[in-house]
C-alpha cells in the first residue's frame, strides 16, 4: 500500500540541495548483544565503545547516504531493549522499508535466532520490505561460530543481502547502509502524505502548552 | 526478573504505558509486565480479524471481508480531540514521531431520529437546520460570547460569574432553548448526561472552548485517529519507556503481587519474584482492590458501506444526547474505515457504546445501530467499569480506572496525571524529556 510508504513524500525541514531526497524507515533486528546498536553509532557518528549500554536511549536515529543523485535518508529505529524477552511491538515493524538482522559470527545461538526473525519479517513486515543479514563482530574471526558459506547460502536462498561487518572496526559498515540504499526503490511515487504527526507547531489558537495542568 | 525496581507496571493498556513511559522518564527503574502476550490490554486493536471473531466466539470468516491482516480492530471506542491532553503528551514526550493520524472526517449530531452536522462557528451556525432563524441568532450570540470568553480578564465574562453561576443561568442569558442546549452540552461540550446544567459554567465553556480549538488545528473535525488503530498509542508509549530504560516482558502470567505490613514489596510469577517499591497497574490485576461502579455497553459492527448522511466520510462520530432518546446518558457512534488502515479495502468499522441503564444493554444501544444500515457482523460486549477502593498512598498499590464510555481520551489522561502525582508526589515534569531524541540532522 502506499499508504506507509513515507520516501519522498515527507514534509519535514531540511536544508539540503540534492535532486532528490527519499525516506527511508530502517529497523535493526537480532538477539541481544549482537553489536545492533554498535553498527548504528558506527554508522552514525562514527564511534565505536567498547562497552556500549544495551540501548542507545534515543527514539531512532537518521543518517543520510548518496547514491548518485539521490540523497538516501535512514531513518534507524533501535529496539530499546524490548527483543530481550520477545516483547517487540508490531509498531516496530510498521512501513519499515528496510531491516538489518544481524547476529554475532561467534555465536551459533544468535545466528538462528536471526533467522527467526527474518520469518517474522517476511510474515509481518510490507512483502517489499529489503532485508540485509549482518554477521557482526567479524573482528573476533578467531573464535568464529558461524561459518561464512553457510550465512551466505541462506542469505541467497532468501533473496538476502549478506556481509560479514564490525562495528570496531568500521569494516563493511557503511557498505551495508550503502548496499540498502542502492536497493531501494528510489521512485515511489507518492505525492505529499495526507497524515498528520501533531508537532505543536501548527497554528494553534491557544495559549496553553503545558499538560500538567 | 529476579531483581529490584523502583516500580512494576502490570498491564500493558494505555494508561498503564503512558505511566510506564512518564516514571522511565523520570529515572525510575521499571519493569513492564503483562500476562497477555501482546501490547494493549484492553486498548489494544486486535489482528488478524479471524482473533476478533474468536474472541467473540464467532465462526471464523473465512475471507469473506478481504485479507484479514488488513484489519485492527479496537475493542474501546474514541477519538483524540486534537487539542487535547492525550495529543499535548504525545507532543512533550516526542511519542507522536512514531504514529500518524488522520482527521476525522465529520461531527454529527442526532435529532428527531434524523443526524445534522455539528455547527460549530458562526458561519456553520446559520447555515444550520438544527434550528430556527430566531434561535440561531442567539446561538451565534453565545458562540461568540464564548470564543471571547478569558477565564483571566472578568471583562470578557459579561456580568455573569461562570465561577459562581451554573451552566443553566448561562443558556438562560442567551435564551437557548432545551434543544440547542441539548447539542450544546452533549455534542460541542461533550458531556454524558445533564448533570453538567448544575455546575458551574466555566466548566462547561472550557470544554465548549477544547472542541473549537481542536477543530481549529485540522479543520473537518475536532477529532483525531491514529493509522492502524487506537493499539499503537500503548505501544508507542512503551518503546518511550524502553528508550528509557524500562524492561518489557509480555506473556508472563502474574501470581501474586507481595505486601508486607500493608505496603508492596514485590510482585511474584511462578517462583520467581522481582522486588519494587511500588506497582502502578489496571484493575484486572488486583480484584480485591477495585469496586464495580457501571457497565459499558459497546457494538463493533462491520459495514460495507458508509453512515447515511454523512456525505459518504469515512470516518465520523455522531452523538445521541440521552433526551432525544429518554435516556440518561448519550448513545455514541463512532465510524473508521480502511483509510486508516484498520479494515480490508471498502470495509467500515462502526461502534456504538453507552453506559448500561437497563438490564437489556443490547436494546439500549437500538437507536445507535438503526443510523447504520444493514450491519455484515455485530460483536456485542457489556464491560464493567471498576474504580480503585483508595488512593493506593499506603499500599503503594497505584490502580487506573477502566475505560469510560466518553468518546475521546481526556478523562483517560486525568486519570493518568493524577495517578502519576499521587505515585511521585509532584506533578509529571516535561522538560526531563531530552529535547532532542535523536532525530536530529546529522
Amino acid at each position: 500500500m502506499a499508504n506507509n510508504q513515507r520516501g519522498g513524500g515527507i514534509q519535514r525541514p531540511n536544508g539540503a540541495t540534492q535532486n532528490k531526497i527519499c525516506q527511508f524507515k530502517l529497523v535493526l533486528l537480532g538477539e541481544s548483544a549482537v553489536g545492533k546498536s554498535s553498527l548504528v553509532l558506527r554508522f552514525v557518528k562514527g564511534q565505536f565503545h567498547e562497552y556500549q549500554e544495551s540501548t542507545i536511549g534515543a527514539a531512532f536515529l537518521t543518517q543520510t547516504v548518496h547514491i548518485e543523485e539521490t540523497a538516501v535518508k535512514f531513518e534507524i529505529w533501535d529496539t530499546a531493549g524490548q527483543e530481550r524477552y520477545h516483547s517487540l511491538a508490531p509498531m516496530y515493524y510498521r512501513g519499515a522499508q528496510a531491516a538489518i538482522v544481524v547476529y554475532d559470527i561467534q555465536n551459533q545461538d544468535s545466528f538462528v535466532r536471526a533467522q527467526t526473525w527474518v520469518k517474522e519479517l517476511q510474515r509481518q513486515a510490507s512483502p517489499n520490505i529489503v532485508i540485509a543479514l549482518a554477521g557482526n563482530k567479524a573482528d573476533l574471526a578467531a573464535s568464529r561460530a558461524v561459518d561464512y558459506e553457510e550465512a551466505k547460502q541462506y542469505a541467497d536462498e532468501n533473496g538476502l543481502l549478506f556481509m560479514e561487518t564490525s562495528a570496531k572496526t568500521a569494516v563493511n559498515v557503511n557498505e551495508i547502509f550503502l548496499a540498502i540504499a542502492k536497493k531501494l526503490p528510489k521512485n515511489e511515487g507518492t505525492g505529499p502524505q495526507q497524515n498528520i504527526r501533531p508537532s505543536g507547531n501548527e497554528t494553534n489558537r491557544t495559549s496553553g502548552n503545558c499538560c500538567s495542568k | 526478573m529476579d531483581e529490584e525496581y523502583d516500580a512494576i507496571v502490570l498491564g500493558t493498556g494505555l494508561k498503564e504505558c503512558i505511566l510506564s513511559g512518564m516514571l522511565s522518564v523520570s529515572g525510575k527503574k521499571v519493569l513492564h509486565i503483562d500476562r497477555n502476550s501482546y501490547y494493549g490490554g484492553d486498548t489494544a486493536s486486535i489482528t488478524p480479524l479471524e482473533e476478533l471473531f474468536a474472541k467473540f466466539k464467532q465462526e471464523n470468516p473465512g475471507e469473506k471481508y478481504g485479507r484479514t491482516r488488513d484489519w485492527n480492530v479496537d475493542l474501546i471506542p474514541k477519538f483524540l480531540m486534537a487539542n487535547g491532553l492525550l495529543v499535548k503528551l504525545l507532543i512533550h514526550t516526542g511519542v507522536t514521531r512514531y504514529l500518524e493520524f488522520k482527521s476525522v472526517e465529520g461531527s454529527y449530531v442526532y435529532k428527531q431520529g434524523k443526524i445534522a452536522k455539528v455547527p460549530v462557528d458562526q458561519k456553520e451556525a446559520l447555515a444550520s437546520d438544527l434550528m430556527g432563524m430566531f434561535e440561531k441568532r442567539r446561538f451565534r450570540n453565545f458562540l461568540i460570547y464564548v470564543q471571547d470568553f478569558r477565564e483571566e480578564d472578568p471583562k470578557t465574562w459579561k456580568d455573569f460569574d461562570p465561577s459562581t453561576q451554573n451552566m443553566k443561568a448561562l443558556y438562560e442569558k442567551f435564551g437557548l432553548d432545551p434543544n440547542t442546549q441539548d447539542f450544546t452540552g452533549h455534542a460541542l461540550a461533550l458531556h454524558r448526561d445533564d448533570d453538567y446544567l448544575a455546575e458551574p459554567a466555566v466548566l462547561t465553556i472550557r470544554r465548549i472552548k477544547l472542541y473549537s480549538d481542536s477543530l481549529a488545528r485540522y479543520g473537518k473535525s475536532p477529532y483525531l485517529y491514529p493509522m492502524y488503530g487506537l493499539g499503537e498509542l500503548p505501544q508507542g508509549f512503551a518503546r518511550l519507556s524502553a528508550i528509557y530504560g524500562g524492561t518489557y516482558m509480555l506473556d508472563k502470567p502474574i501470581d501474586e503481587i507481595v505486601l508486607e505490613n500493608g505496603r508492596v514489596v514485590g510482585v511474584r510469577s511462578g517462583s520467581e519474584v522481582a522486588k519494587c517499591k511500588q506497582v502502578y497497574c489496571d484493575p484486572s490485576y488486583v480484584k480485591d482492590k477495585v469496586r464495580k461502579s457501571g457497565q459499558v455497553v459497546r457494538c463493533i459492527c462491520i459495514l460495507d458501506h458508509p453512515v447515511a448522511n454523512t456525505k459518504d466520510a469515512l470516518s465520523t462520530q455522531i452523538i445521541i444526547p440521552q433526551k432525544q432518546v429518554g435516556r440518561r446518558s448519550d448513545i455514541y457512534v463512532s465510524v473508521i474505515s480502511y483509510t486508516h488502515q484498520v479494515s480490508a479495502k471498502g470495509w467500515f468499522i462502526a461502534m456504538v457504546s453507552t453506559t448500561v441503564e437497563t438490564d437489556n444493554p443490547e436494546n439500549e444501544i437500538k437507536p445507535g445501530l438503526d443510523l447504520l444500515g444493514s450491519i455484515a457482523q455485530k460483536f456485542v460486549s457489556v464491560g464493567d467499569y471498576y474504580e480503585p477502593t483508595d488512593n493506593g498512598l499506603e499500599s503503594q498499590i497505584f490502580i487506573s480506572q477502566s475505560y469510560d464510555a466518553t468518546t475521546h481520551f481526556e478523562t483517560t489522561c486525568l486519570d493518568v496525571l493524577d495517578i502519576f502525582k499521587r505515585g511521585t508526589g509532584e506533578d509529571f515534569d516535561f522538560s526531563k524529556i531530552k529535547q532532542e531524541l535523536g532525530d536530529e540532522e546529522q
